[in-house]
């Protein structure tokens, strides 16, 4: 007993330290401390000073192990924080009755409410009620039953439903880095701490700090930089695995339907023409033909399928059916303008109540003799409108300005006052010769224009034209009509003189004739009374004659002055007459 | 989101998508996994029959430890949701359980929408309206539903 004790403690303590570097973190700090080995060994001190001395050699350099090896697990667990038991995923479909309500994983650490037998994971139990803090331990309502229920010390689940969640198997918690791993969920915090490759530890180096993964340790330090032959991307040979893994457009993959080798850039190509397992329409698909198949399949039946045949020309046809729409749209547009153009200039051109029934060329080529008395009427009106007719038309401002800014300045085709409708109406030569000239001018000669716009433009710069020419003939016209008065004027005027010389003569040669009567009378009178009646009815006859005279004269000086005054006199001098007669 | 996804979010949203209660729908949205457009169908037989509902359902942080927050976007004429489109309801405030899930809590929302219940309001004007003449209130929320809840 006294001389045994020492070695197997030893060895005890050896095989632990051996087992401490396969299994050491099951072994928490308090399993194997060094005092621990110290203070078993002191007591059961070796009888012999060989012995004394080779142990406490050994017990030294065995401390010396112990220490590092603690500080290189510590290392280690900040490097790696424990496995979290619900970020886990399960190889198999698990029991559903094994599943915690709370956290919706396996249970981890079970406990029981004795209340009402629920079970929950300890930590979910404890996050549930730690809201309602109670100084009498951790209780609350069950949640799945409501009972009242606290967490009480003989909580724990039995045996067997531990070593059943124990005994399911999981993924390595690294497998998405390559670990390739599965492992009972009960020995998934060893694999992890002591065997998988992908755990990280530290570099090997002792002059280098970084992470290195466990794996690569046997190369040594890789923490310096390369270039990925593949994509020649910089990076660090400890993660040029990773880079080969998932972010190399290089590397290899296996194509998700067909299971081809082929590099991550092919893959978009591959998918689009290649994979003969991608399920692909049939050309004729747009066309009505509902068949989907793989890619070979697809192959043989667009080869039969009459719709797949047909499809180009289908295809062909309905391209060419769009742009005849495309372009018989833009054709209705230039028609729509063209139009409106020239129902703008057919309003500015023509009465409305005339031209209204008449069509384009008709109305222009054509006019009926009574439109020019419609037009001419009208003409005042329609100049003043022009300027905002103008902006119906679709040009460029920039190009129209000019003549639209003359446009005012055009002499005043007629004075917008009355016009006596009775004047006779001179018709003249030219002003027909001009209407019919500028549709065949701008119709047939300049036909071929670059766009339907200038057709336009120039159209209505020809009518523009044809009524600055009507308007100089309605001006020539009105000078014209007022030189025709004029002179009728004067010549009722000489008239009127005439007569009123011819009346001056009569009044004078009556005069003469009634003084030479009266003359002749006044001898007689004093002698002849009887003869009174008779004279008296002379005295009458005379003084009636004397009134026609006066009243004669007084006419002609009244038409005199109205002849003088202008137009529309003659009804005024007939009425003037009319009363003194 | 620093922390990770609890793993409970990631199954009930997959248990969503893949076993959808019939007449609801939850969708998470692509930028935040914790937020939720709900649409939940009006019971058959309720004067919300026909309708398709619009809710937003947002995850806590110490979800499952406290209830979701979820709201009506729809407008409702309903005695136990008010005009933001909360919802009364004990489970999703005292009566919360970290054992109940989405789907529970939607399926409540529904029954909620078959069994009104106008002495415990939320919406006192609707409430009074639905306890004095209860045969024009079920004809009001007939109406808003042919007006407000419409899929479209
Ligand atoms: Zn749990
Ligand atoms: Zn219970
Ligand atoms: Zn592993
Ligand atoms: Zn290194
Ligand atoms: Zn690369
Ligand atoms: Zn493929
Ligand atoms: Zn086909």
């Amino acid at each position: 007993m006294s001389s045994f004790p020492p070695p197997r403690h030893i060895s005890q303590a050896g095989r632990s330290h051996a087992r401490g570097h396969s299994l050491a973190p099951n072994f928490t700090s308090s399993a194997l401390p060094p005092s621990n080995v110290r203070h078993s060994s002191s007591p059961n001190a070796p009888t012999s000073e060989m012995s004394l001395r080779g142990m406490s050699r050994l017990e030294g350099q065995h401390a010396m192990d112990q220490s590092r090896f603690l500080a290189s697990k510590a290392r280690v667990k900040n490097l790696n924080p424990p496995v979290d038991m619900r970020l886990l995923d399960y190889v198999a479909p698990y029991d559903g009755n094994l599943m915690c309500p709370i956290c919706r994983c396996p249970f981890v650490d079970p406990v029981i409410l004795t209340e009402c037998d629920h079970c929950f994971c300890r930590d979910c139990i404890r996050q549930t009620w730690s809201a309602q803090y109670n100084p009498l331990g951790p209780r609350g309502d069950c949640p799945t039953c409501r009972t009242p229920a606290k967490l009480g010390l003989r909580c724990a689940t039995s045996k067997i439903l531990v070593n059943i969640l124990d005994d399911l198997v999981v993924k390595c918690p690294r497998s998405e880095e390559g670990c390739p791993a599965e492992v009972k969920r009960g020995e998934v915090q060893d694999h992890v701490n002591i065997y998988c490759g992908y755990t990280v530890v530290n570099c090997p180096s002792d002059d280098c700090e970084l992470p290195l993964r466990r794996k690569d340790m046997p190369k040594g330090c890789l923490h310096h930089g390369v270039c990925c032959f593949e994509c020649r991307e910089e990076l660090q040979i400890s993660n040029l695995e990773r880079h080969w893994q998932s972010s190399c457009p290089q590397r290899t993959i296996n194509c998700e339907f067909c299971d081809v080798q082929l590099t991550f850039h092919e893959r978009e190509q591959h998918m689009k023409d290649a994979c003969p397992a991608l399920s692909i329409p049939c050309p004729g698909a747009a066309f009505g033909c509902t068949s989907r198949g793989r890619r070979e399949q697809a192959e043989t039946h667009s080869r039969n399928c009459t719709l797949a045949r047909l499809a180009p020309i289908f295809a062909a046809q309905k391209q060419r059916l769009d742009e005849q729409e495309a372009a018989q749209k833009a054709m209705a547009h230039k028609l729509d303008i063209f139009q409106d153009g020239f129902a703008s200039l057919q309003s500015l051109l023509c009465d409305p109540s005339d031209g209204a029934g008449l069509t384009n060329t008709q109305a222009t080529v054509e006019p009926p003799g009574r439109n020019h008395r419609g037009r001419s009427h009208t003409m005042g009106a329609y100049a003043g409108t022009a300027e905002p007719l103008d902006l119906d038309f679709p040009t460029s401002s920039a190009q129209w300005s000019p003549s639209a800014s003359t446009a005012p300045s055009r002499p005043a085709p007629n004075p917008p006052g009355p016009r006596p409708r009775d004047l006779p109406e001179p018709y003249t030569g030219d002003f027909d010769l001009a209407a019919p000239a500028f549709p065949s001018h701008s119709m047939t000669q300049e036909m071929p224009y670059t766009s339907p716009l200038h057709h336009l433009l120039s159209m209505h710069e020809s009518l523009r034209d044809e009524m600055s020419r009507i308007s100089a003939a309605l001006a020539e016209v009105d000078g014209r009509l007022s030189m025709q008065s004029l002179n009728e004027n004067m010549r009722t005027r000489e008239e009127i003189t005439y007569l009123g010389a011819q009346l001056a003569g009569l009044s004078r040669q009556v005069h003469w004739l009634t003084s030479s009567q009266l003359q002749r009378q006044q001898p007689q009178g004093a002698g002849a009374r009887p003869a009174n009646g008779s004279a008296s009815s002379n005295v009458s006859d005379m003084t009636s004659v004397e009134a026609a005279v006066n009243a004669a004269s007084n006419g002609l000086r009244g038409s005199q002055r109205m002849a003088n005054g202008g137009n529309g006199m003659r009804r005024g001098l007939s009425e003037e007459g009319r009363t003194k007669l | 989101m620093s922390a990770p996804l609890p793993k409970r979010i990631i199954k009930e949203t997959e248990r969503l998508q893949n076993e959808p209660v019939p007449g609801i729908s939850a969708q998470p949205h692509d930028d935040n996994a914790r937020y939720f457009d709900v649409m939940v169908e009006g019971p058959g037989g309720s004067c919300y029959e026909g309708g398709v509902f619009n809710l937003e359902l947002f995850l806590p942080d110490d979800y499952p430890m406290c209830p979701p927050r979820i709201r009506f976007l729809t407008r409702i004429y309903h005695p136990n949701i008010d005009r933001l489109g909360r919802i009364c309801l004990d489970v999703l405030k005292n009566n919360w359980s970290p054992a109940l899930q989405i789907r529970t809590i939607l399926l409540s929302i529904q029954a909620l929408l078959g069994a009104p219940n106008p002495e415990d309001p939320l919406n006192e004007a609707v409430a009074k309206q639905w306890k004095e003449n209860q045969s024009e209130a079920i004809e009001t929320a007939r109406e808003w539903t042919k007006l407000y809840a419409q899929k479209n």
